[in-house]
């Protein structure tokens, strides 16, 4: 019973935490997204900010020691995750929800061939017809410009990093899923290699109706695919909208930081800055107050104690103090 | 100064059931390193710039060609002398993780080539202690908090500034970077840039930085020198800004095209062309190695291969198209 | 110059390191349970004579007495009590093995490292020489040995069959020292100069010391094995107490495997072999985080 539309997604309070040997620290504390349906929606952040938790998440495929204690993951045609259990949620990932893991290049199986591991996938899913299946998965394969017939003969070692992506995406929508989540989808790839890839997104997206999100840590590769972009910081989304508005004209200090170190290839280089300190990790992102604000160039008396709710302007959802008020520089100064 | 000309590299491989052959890595490369210059090799994965890295940094051997440092020719040395002239160039590895041994101290890691460094100069211990903590205040990190701490307790970027710190132990002319900050969290990766970039202007180090991203090698230095290598070839050579801004060679225009645009700050360029066909080693080497992906390859492309062509900036190419491909600052 | 420049005093490593296998140890009950049985047993190896007079007193009123307070594991065919046999014979199974786990260890390691580091020629040669030890056929060279040879001392036993075990490990240790010598760190090492002892000594070594350790441990029961099985057998001839011996007498002296009355004399020694291999086993678990600095630190 596999409907052809794009699903919309709403996550909203998402907690999810890891158990460490110091007790349960949060990973996602409170996160509200919504992904519109047949939309690419982009997650970018620093290494530990949470993107790979959140995108777990939406399979309700979070691993111990890590789990969802709050909060839920609405997704059309399916309700929510969170309450899934058991077989209806093995049929969810899969059919309805296709997953490319973060380094998918060396996440097949190196014993199998391709084609052995797409008939495993079709076996476990209980799919009737698997030449039928084998069928699509060349035809996709095609799709990105591979011979399909010699990548399903192939072990994974004799495919390249680009190869081995393209068979990720290919095994995310074999079995026809709406919803796609993309984890790092280029990382390690050369550039050229990464154009190709992010035009494959792009076009199968389209082609095929989906909802996709893609995380990463590169603000380009988002730039490039993206309609929507959520930031993420220490276990928050800190801002969400458009992508061009996002770029445009950040609003939280996060963004227009990260915007900043940016090198460029036009304009002047002089102007890159670096953003000063270094992002938390689980066991040092503080229990109260705002999360950026050892980084923050805006800190106030405020921010050490009240984490700024999420906030909406216009399409626009900003998490922090300083936005929608004037800045006040003397209170800044002493707390710098 | 460090100078190579015509430097080959072909690994032999064994057959095996792929069919194994022989990679021809470099291809006759020629370059020049000047005293606190900053050199760029950008290319594909696979074009041979980690092998390039690696035979400038002595841990490669290379099979023809010559490397000259500082006015002296490399090939005629012992094996001993030759490691001595080497150990003026030192090689930042990519991965900060795998250059640090996670079972000693930043203290002892530092400690073993400087207390070498003292015996040599006939410096006392004391000396190699002050040195240690003087090359981590240098490199931006404390001392005090780094040296007692294994690898495992610092963040990568700390990481990466211990192992430029180690590379400086021996007073090094040249770093060799290969994709130095392409395992560095985003917002970390331009400090470590900006390190590079003050440490030429201090120390007078020059940095041959390696990586396929196009726009550090701007910030690493807008009066180096960029090389652009293809299959072990350098396509287009030539200042940093001239190439990135004026590219002639088509596989320069490509990988720049392929350069992902920041949209709403910056506007793409007018012509982006980014091949479709991924590369091969095993694709056609008897004529220009790019024709097989090139829009605008003709007959004689096919069957001879131009050569680099040009003194300042250079190309190698037989039908050179001026095209206009970075993104342009978008209008606020 | 003056001395106040000194580092406050970094990685005092020693008083750390000992302090970090107190903690590795203490995370699992089973390891502390591991060292007790291991603690125990070296006790035993090295206390157990002086506790017994020796020789063994025998009670000719009680051969084969069934176990009671004053003998817990029965008496021998001479009346001699079980037990005391167990704890005196230990001394000679421990030093066995540990002689037998030493020069396997310093053996395999050395040639392995040797071969791994250097590769090329050295390589080659010491490869042979390690497959050729690896073809070497040990029960039956022991055979003939034993008839020229009595074993007395367990120092002979723990060269003889260290002489014949290194090999594996060699070969282990020489892929791992291939693999390793392709890490940046020590590449890096080479680049700034350092010496070959100091590569090998201070970077590759500690980088194998899990996996040294955890081969040393498992060669001790490995040779512990091997000497039993060989007294047992009666292929060496005995004149020593040893556990071996025991088996070998109750089975094929006390028909220990027909009649239930030689059962405690055969039972006692596997015992010993199953506890301290156990031990040894549970032990083994805590290597891993103890050479690690990371697994060890947290
Ligand atoms: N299995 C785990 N046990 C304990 N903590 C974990 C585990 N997995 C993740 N974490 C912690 O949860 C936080 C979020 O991790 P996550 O993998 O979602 O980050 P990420 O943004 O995807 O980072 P990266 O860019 O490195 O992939 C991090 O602080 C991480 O250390
Ligand atoms: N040790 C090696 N043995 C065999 N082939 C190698 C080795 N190192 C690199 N190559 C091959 O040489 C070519 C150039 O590689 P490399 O210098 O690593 O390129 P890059 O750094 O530009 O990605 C590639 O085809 C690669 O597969
Ligand atoms: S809430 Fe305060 S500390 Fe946090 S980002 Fe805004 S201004 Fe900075
Ligand atoms: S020589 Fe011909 S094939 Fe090669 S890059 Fe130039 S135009 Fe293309
Ligand atoms: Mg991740
Ligand atoms: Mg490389």
């Amino acid at each position: 019973m596999t409907e052809s539309f794009a699903p919309g997604v709403r996550v909203q309070d998402l907690t999810v935490v890891y158990r460490t040997p110091v007790g349960e620290l949060p990973a996602l504390a409170g996160v509200g997204l919504t992904l519109a349906p047949g939309t690419i929606t982009g997650i970018v952040g620093e290494s530990g900010s949470g993107k790979s938790t959140l995108a777990l998440s939406l399979l309700n495929a979070v691993q111990p020691p890590g789990r969802i204690s709050g909060g839920s993951v609405e997704i059309d045609g399916l309700g929510d995750v969170v309450r899934l259990t058991g077989d209806d949620l093995r049929r969810a990932r899969g059919r309805q929800v296709g997953y490319v893991f973060q380094a998918a290049q060396n996440s097949l199986n190196p014993l199998k061939t391709v084609g052995k591991q797409l008939l495993d996938l079709g076996r476990s899913h209980d799919v009737a017809d698997l030449p039928a299946l084998l069928r699509e998965a060349r035809a996709l394969l095609g799709r990105m410009g591979l011979d399909g017939g010699r990548v399903l003969d192939s072990y994974q070692h004799e495919l390249s990093g680009g190869m081995r992506q393209r068979v990720g995406i290919m095994l995310a929508l074999v079995l026809n899923a709406h919803l796609v989540v993309l984890d790092e989808p280029t990382t390690a790839l050369d550039m050229i290699t990464q154009a190709t890839i992010l035009r494959i997104v792009k076009e199968v997206h389209r082609e095929r109706g989906l909802t996709t999100l893609i995380v990463t840590h590169d603000i380009g590769v988002a730039a490039e695919v993206t309609d929507s972009l959520a930031v993420m910081y220490g276990g928050r989304v800190v801002e969400h909208g458009p992508t061009m508005d996002v770029l445009g004209s950040p609003r939280h200090p996060y963004t227009r930081g990260l915007i900043r170190a940016i090198p460029r290839l036009s304009g002047d280089i002089g102007e890159a800055t670096a953003l000063p300190g270094r992002p938390p990790t689980l066991g040092t992102i503080p229990a109260e107050g705002c999360v950026f604000r050892e980084r923050c160039p805006l800190r106030m008396a405020v921010c050490d104690t009240v984490d700024p709710a999420p906030a909406a302007y216009g399409e626009r959802t900003v998490a922090c103090h300083a936005v929608g008020r004037p800045v006040n520089l003397a209170v800044r100064k002493e707390y710098v | 100064m460090i100078t190579g000309t015509g430097v080959t590299k072909t690994y032999r491989q064994r057959g095996n059931l792929l069919g194994g052959r022989d990679v021809q890595a470099l291809r006759g490369v020629d370059f020049a390193i000047e005293k606190g210059g900053a050199v760029t090799f950008i290319g594909e994965s696979g074009c041979g710039k980690t092998t390039l890295g690696r035979i400038v940094a002595g841990l490669e051997t290379y099979d023809s060609g010559e490397i000259v440092i500082d006015g002296t020719p490399m090939s005629g040395l012992r094996h001993r002398q030759r490691q001595a002239h080497f150990r003026r160039v030192q090689l930042i590895h990519q991965d900060p993780y795998s250059a640090l041994n996670p079972t000693r101290t930043i203290h002892q890691t530092l400690h073993a080539p400087l207390a070498l460094r003292a015996r040599q100069k006939g410096r006392s211990k004391a000396w190699a202690e002050e040195r240690a903590r003087e090359l981590l205040t240098l490199v931006g990190i404390d001392p005090g908090y780094v040296l007692p701490r294994y690898p495992h307790q610092l963040s990568g970027g700390m990481r990466q500034r211990v192992v430029i710190a180690r590379a400086l132990t021996v007073d090094p002319e040249v770093l060799v970077a290969d994709e130095s900050v392409s395992m560095i969290d985003v917002s970390l990766r331009l400090g470590i840039l900006a390190l590079l970039k003050d440490l030429r202007e201090r120390l007078n180090v020059s940095v041959l930085f390696i990586t396929h991203d196009i726009a550090t090698a701007r910030y690493i230095g807008d009066d180096g020198e960029l090389y652009v290598i293809y299959r072990g070839q350098v396509v287009e050579r030539g200042p940093t800004e001239a190439v990135i801004s004026e590219p002639v060679h088509p596989y320069t225009q490509a990988l720049l095209s392929a350069i992902p645009v920041l949209r709403g700050v910056e506007r793409p360029g007018a012509e982006r062309v980014v091949p479709t066909e991924a590369l091969d080693e095993r694709h056609a080497d008897t004529g220009c190695l790019f024709a097989r992906r090139c829009p605008f390859r003709t007959e004689r492309c096919e069957s001879e291969r131009p050569s680099l062509e040009g003194t300042v900036h250079g190309h190698a190419c037989y039908h050179p198209q001026p095209r206009a491909v970075i993104p342009v600052e978008a209008s606020a | 110059m003056t001395v106040t420049q000194l580092l406050p005093a970094p990685a005092t490593p020693r008083r750390n390191f000992w302090r970090g296998v107190l903690r590795v140890m203490r995370r699992k009950p089973s390891r502390m349970a591991g060292v007790a049985i291991v603690a125990l047993f070296a006790f035993m190896g090295l206390f157990g004579p002086l506790l017994y007079p020796s020789p063994l007193p025998r009670d000719d009123n009680a051969l084969y007495a069934a176990p009671s307070w004053a003998h817990p594991f029965g008496t021998d065919f001479e009346g001699t009590d079980v037990l005391a046999l167990v704890v005196t014979g230990t001394r000679y199974v421990l030093l066995a093995g540990l002689a037998t786990a030493v020069i396997t260890v310093a053996l395999g390691t050395g040639i392995g490292l040797l071969a791994g580091f250097h590769r090329g020629r050295w390589d080659t040669v010491l490869m042979r020489l390690t497959d050729l030890q690896l073809t070497i056929p040990g029960l039956p060279l022991l055979l003939v040995l034993s008839t020229v040879w009595k074993f007395t001392s367990p120092l002979e036993m723990g060269v003889v069959l260290g002489v014949l075990g290194w090999g594996g490990i060699a070969r282990a240790v020489r892929s791992q020292t291939l693999s390793l010598r392709e890490r940046g760190f020590i590449e890096a090492a080479r680049g700034l100069g350092l010496s070959t002892r100091h590569i090998v000594g201070r970077e590759l070594l500690p980088s194998m010391a899990p996996y040294i350790a955890m081969n040393m441990l498992i060669a001790v029961t490995g040779a512990i094995y091997a000497q039993v099985g060989l007294f047992f057998l009666g292929v060496l001839p005995f004149d020593a107490n040893n556990w071996g011996v025991m088996l070998n007498l109750a089975v094929f002296g006390g028909g220990a495997l027909t009649s239930a009355a030689a059962l405690p004399y055969l039972l006692a020694p596997l015992l010993a072999i199953l506890l301290l291999t156990l031990g040894i086993v549970l032990v083994v678990d805590a290597m891993d985080e103890i050479f690690n600095p990371r697994l060890r630190e947290e």
